[in-house]
């Protein structure tokens, strides 16, 4: 199915070519059934940069940098969407899963400089509940640093994929396979082996208006035992799930759930209406109704 | 010992592909560009020899760095592959970059370890239009191989 000439009939002329681009690190893929004009393509590199600008742990001029420094911040657009998930998943992982894990992720290595040269005990994060927050405004303790990894990528899927809807888009937006799937017909996604990424172990068959977030611990790790998934309540890379998968409305939502499934059983995520798989030292598992196929 | 120095001179041009790629990153003004990198389904190593069918190259071993950023922060690999004179890559390692002797490959005590126990069908073998995993290092892994290239073109 390499060719995606259509049949004459159904469709009057082929589809466009998939728009891609490298932002935030990761290839993304944009596919739609009319072109992204060239206008609309700015629009979503202003986006893309407006948003790193306020919530990227490395920049000094940035909201996290302002943050840390005590000021109050307003984070701008979309900012009280993420943050209330962060409430969520926080409460959901008993802290497990807490924004202000930045600091923890620092001493690890995972740095401005991306030493990643452990050069520290691990630290728990500050508590969450030590935020205060106004709607889109956040102040911190003086020297918390903001993480945003958890749900951040997913967030900002949704928000190019927003602003391509409101263009009159139907598009599906896939940032490194982080999905948010807002085409006409489902698609299969493979789920990438964590061992091994010319492998699958399932495919997933992701319907229109649905987002699907994989996380897995493999690529992401720069040392014996370190890697990016911390627990903010030690500060210590978490055990025993190596990867996850997260259908939910949202790809905020699929990331964020994904991470926190590195902690608490689905069970705990019920309030996010999320069907998951994930892989630990026991296997692959299933949600009752993950909509797709797992090859065990 | 040609290999060795081969290896120290793009070692350091990779590092300064590294600060071009993070200034580029940090401006978010790569967004607007074409990328000609596959969709992740087909990122493998073989990518990088499409436009330089050409060219020749210097056979030897080389590393390379590369490095992104992503919302949760800055990420950087290490490199490592061999070239023949055709361009045709033979053996490649990909590092994440680590304290001195603690370089050793995470994915293979760990990941590896567990999800050995996993069964895996060929990716290729699947009619998917998507991958979905933890594909992130692809974009500091490209760079790399497009840096050693580059520099390897004799």
């Amino acid at each position: 199915m390499a060719s995606t000439r259509p049949s004459t009939r159904s469709r009057p002329r082929p589809l466009p070519e998939p728009w891609r681009f490298e932002a935030i690190g990761t290839a993304w893929t944009v596919d739609t059934s009319e072109d992204v004009s060239a206008e609309q393509r700015a629009g979503v590199a202003d986006l893309v940069r407006e948003i790193d600008r306020t919530w990227s742990r490395f920049r000094e001029d940035g909201g996290v940098a302002r943050l840390r420094a005590g000021e109050t911040v307003d984070l701008g657009p979309g900012a009280a969407e993420l943050l209330d998930l962060y409430d969520e998943l926080h409460d959901a992982t008993d802290g497990a899963v807490n924004p202000l894990v930045g600091g923890g992720l620092e001493v690890l290595g995972y740095d401005a400089a991306y030493t990643l040269t452990r050069h520290g005990d691990p630290v728990a994060a500050p508590a969450w509940s030590t935020a205060r927050r106004v709607g889109t405004t956040l102040q911190v303790p003086v020297g918390a640093v903001l993480d945003v990894g958890a749900a951040g990528k997913g967030w900002l899927v949704d928000r190019v994929a927003t602003q391509l809807v409101e263009a009159g888009h139907a598009p599906t937006v896939d940032a490194g396979g982080d999905i948010a799937h807002h085409g006409t017909a489902p698609i299969r996604v493979a789920m990438e082996h964590p061992g091994d990424p010319t492998l699958a172990v399932g495919v997933v068959d992701l319907q229109p208006g649905l987002a699907l977030c994989g996380s897995a611990v493999n690529r992401r790790a720069w040392g014996e035992g370190l890697h990016h998934v911390l627990d903010a309540r030690t500060g210590r890379p978490t055990r025993g799930v190596v990867a996850s998968w997260v259908v939910a409305r949202t790809a905020a939502v699929a990331d964020g759930a994904a991470t926190a499934l590195f902690f608490v059983p689905p069970a705990r995520l019920a309030a996010l209406d999320v069907e998951a798989a994930w892989i630990d030292d026991e296997g692959l598992h299933t949600t009752p109704d993950f909509p797709g196929e797992v090859f065990s | 010992m040609t290999h060795l120095s081969r290896s120290k001179k793009l070692a350091m041009s990779g590092a300064a592909a590294v600060l071009m790629l993070t200034a580029a990153c940090g401006g978010g003004s790569d967004t607007e560009s074409e990328s000609t990198d596959s969709s992740s389904s087909d990122e493998t190593t073989e990518d990088a020899s499409s436009t330089e069918t050409a060219t020749t190259y210097t056979v030897g071993d080389y590393s390379a760095e590369g490095s992104y950023q992503t919302p949760g922060g800055t990420q950087s690999v290490e490199v490592e592959l061999s070239l023949e004179a055709d361009g045709t890559i033979t053996a490649v390692t990909v590092t994440p970059q680590a304290d001195g002797g603690n370089s050793e490959q995470f994915q293979t005590k760990f990941a590896g370890g567990i999800a050995d126990e996993v069964v895996g069908t060929k990716i290729d073998d699947l009619d998917v239009s998507k991958v979905s995993g933890s594909s992130l290092t692809s974009g500091g892994f490209n760079a790399a191989v497009d840096e050693i290239k580059a520099e390897a073109a004799a």
